[in-house]
């Protein structure tokens, strides 16, 4: 599914080099579950945005499925990610003046199909939030803002699912009720990875890659 | 993501924030509703001041002695004579001359009881109610017979009769015209205060204006200040010129390279000239709009530099879940011209009511006219919209170059 091979990427801020990913080496199976965790500045959210194909690598090569997505346009990217990834985020990252429906529609407004709200509110049902489609995310609580976020990762039927500290701004209770949903959509076949600093969340994950200073310093399997 | 979302996302967007958008669009509604308004008013004015200029003949042609032009209205001092009239009359020689009026004009007063008016004393044979139409209202023109007697008659404009009678009948009444008894014969209808004092003006025969009022004679004959002619037909107005200026050079005895002591103008010219005038009018207003759309364009990408800026995390959003670079574009563009194009139908609707309300309101005599033109409110509705577009692209540019992982960092 996701084969990173000697990935590197250098930001340059100002006259200064930062070497965000420092030749990384990883290989993530299809239906796999897999954490990635480390301190900050670790790298792990350059990885994440690599991976996510919001960014591209300075230097190795990364496959998607099996395409080398490293060296794509701009344009390409962004039609990979509508139809191949979808994102989850600490913040929700939803439209404050749209409802939920028609933010777990808007993948599908890039993607040209038809059926959008059919579409929409069969996603917003596999995540039990139906009965707030026509909520705005101010109107319900941050748990439910993040299921409506999930419902529209996975609107437009993605095989990645990346999730950055998913449960990073609700409460013990809510992170369960959200990590069972990635774990169902998991088990649906979805590859899920999540960036957390949690050990508890890590552990709903079959694997945990370790990150330091832009390298992968450790991988557990569960 | 197709069109028809990209202008329902846009209205969305326009529409939950509804001040910040009308302010916006104000520039362009005024804009283009006084362009509208104002070359509405304007063409209307023109068609109105034209149809008054040509009731009083379209085929009028005025001569003017060269020195009374500059002399202003002192009497009758110039190089015109009642002869020169004649001879212009003559259809031999000047077959495309069809009515000859000469007359004199100065200022004087005019009493009636206790009532004391200055006012445009006119001498006048009776071919000046061809040449100019002036219809009588109450009453009778001076005749051949009052030019040929020298009586002493008069005809006031209306003004002038309600200034001097208010609602009384004046007629059969005398008055002090320059100290001189003159009965009243006649009173005129109301022609409208175009030029000023139309109505304000008594008019008495010719001839007793030259012998009673002005007293004067020249080597030439005895002079007269105009002399109102009407071609035949318009197309035999430059004839009619040629014969007035062979026919007066030969008689003033001008010699070849010499200049005239007349002035010729006809009314062709004179609607001509004023066409001038009001096109320069008409440009000015054009100004006036094309810098005030500027201004409303100026606005528009101001906001629309605001907006992408306090929108950035929503740019993010839709990057990271699929939105291409043209579609972000597409979407700021959209947005800058639906708010010109709203800017410019309100303008266009204010335009329309304006004209509506002001058609047929009476000032003096004069029903104001101002039919909405479609070619202006065409053109000026399709600069609204081309500069609301030409001010969204650099803010929808700047919107679409936004680096997704920077747009969702920002708060």
């Amino acid at each position: 599914m996701i084969n990173l091979e000697n990935i590197t990427k250098i930001y340059k801020i100002g006259d200064v080099q930062v070497v965000a990913v420092n030749g990384i080496t990883c290989h993530i199976e299809t239906g796999e579950m897999v954490s990635i965790m480390g301190p900050s500045g670790s790298g792990k959210s350059t990885l994440m945005n690599l991976i996510g194909c919001l960014d591209t690598p300075t230097s190795g090569i990364y496959k998607l499925g099996g395409m080398d997505v490293s060296r794509l346009t701009e344009n390409e990217l962004a039609d990979i990610r509508n139809k191949k990834i979808g994102f989850v985020f600490q913040s929700f990252n939803l439209l404050p003046r749209a409802t939920a429906v028609t933010n777990v529609e808007l993948p599908l407004v890039y993607s040209g199909v038809r059926n959008k709200r059919q579409r929409a509110m069969e996603a917003l049902e596999s995540v039990g939030m139906a009965n707030r489609a026509s909520h705005r995310p101010t109107e319900i609580s941050g748990g439910e803002q993040q299921r409506v976020a999930i419902a529209r990762a996975l609107v437009n039927n993605p095989s990645l699912i990346l999730a950055d500290e998913p449960t990073g701004n609700v409460d013990t209770q809510t992170s369960k009720g959200i990590m069972a949903v990635l774990q169902q959509l998991n088990r649906q076949g979805i590859t899920i990875i999540i960036v957390t600093h949690e050990e508890d969340i890590a552990d709903y994950t079959q694997r945990t890659i370790h990150l330091r200073d832009g390298q992968i310093v450790n991988e557990k399997k569960r | 993501m197709n069109l028809w979302e990209s202008i329902v996302t846009s209205w969305q967007t326009l529409y939950t924030n509804k001040l910040r958008s009308a302010l916006t669009i104000l520039g362009i509604v005024i804009g283009v509703s006084a362009v509208v308004f104002l070359v509405s008013f304007g063409r209307g004015h023109e068609a109105n001041v034209t149809a008054i200029f040509e009731s009083m003949g379209a085929n009028a042609i005025y001569i003017t002695s060269a020195t009374s032009m500059t002399a202003g209205l002192g009497g009758a001092t110039g190089s015109l004579t009642i002869e020169d009239a004649e001879a212009l009359a003559n259809s031999n020689r000047a077959p495309s001359i069809d009515v000859v009026a000469p007359m004199i004009e100065k200022m004087g007063k005019v009493i009636y009881g206790n009532e004391n008016r200055t006012v445009d004393i006119i001498g006048v044979t009776p071919e000046i109610a061809q040449a100019i139409s002036y219809p009588v209202a109450e009453g009778e023109f001076i005749s051949e017979d009052d030019v040929r007697r020298r009586t002493d008659v008069a005809l006031l404009g209306s003004k002038t009769a309600s200034d001097l009678f208010g609602t009384a009948n004046p007629l059969g009444e005398i008055i002090r015209v320059s100290g001189r008894k003159f009965e009243i014969i006649g009173v005129l209808e109301e022609k409208g205060a175009m030029f000023g004092a139309a109505d304000d003006f008594v008019m008495i025969p010719l001839t007793t204006m030259q012998s009673r009022i002005l007293g004067q004679t020249t080597a030439r004959g005895r002079p007269v200040q105009t002399i109102g002619v009407t071609a035949v037909s318009t197309d035999q107005i430059d004839a009619a010129r040629e014969q007035i200026s062979s026919i007066l050079r030969q008689r003033h005895h001008i010699r070849e390279g010499e200049d005239d002591d007349f002035v010729v103008i006809d009314m062709q010219e004179i609607i001509n000239r004023m066409h001038e005038v009001l096109g320069i009018f008409q440009v000015f207003i054009g100004s006036v709009g094309a810098i005030s759309l500027l201004v409303g364009g100026i606005g528009i990408m101001n906001i629309m530099l605001v907006s992408v800026t306090e929108r950035t995390r929503e740019i993010g959003i839709r990057k990271a879940v699929g939105a291409k670079r043209q579609d972000i574009l597409r979407q700021f563009l959209i947005e800058a011209a639906m708010l010109s194009l709203s800017g410019g139908v309100i303008g266009l609707t204010i335009a329309l009511i304006g004209t509506v309300l002001v058609t047929g309101v009476e000032l003096g005599a004069y029903s104001v006219k101002a039919p909405l033109s479609i070619d202006i409110a065409i053109i000026a509705l399709s600069v609204a919209i081309f500069v609301g577009l030409a001010s969204g692209i650099y803010p929808a540019y700047r919107a679409a170059r936004l680096d997704p992982i920077e747009s969702l960092r920002h708060e």
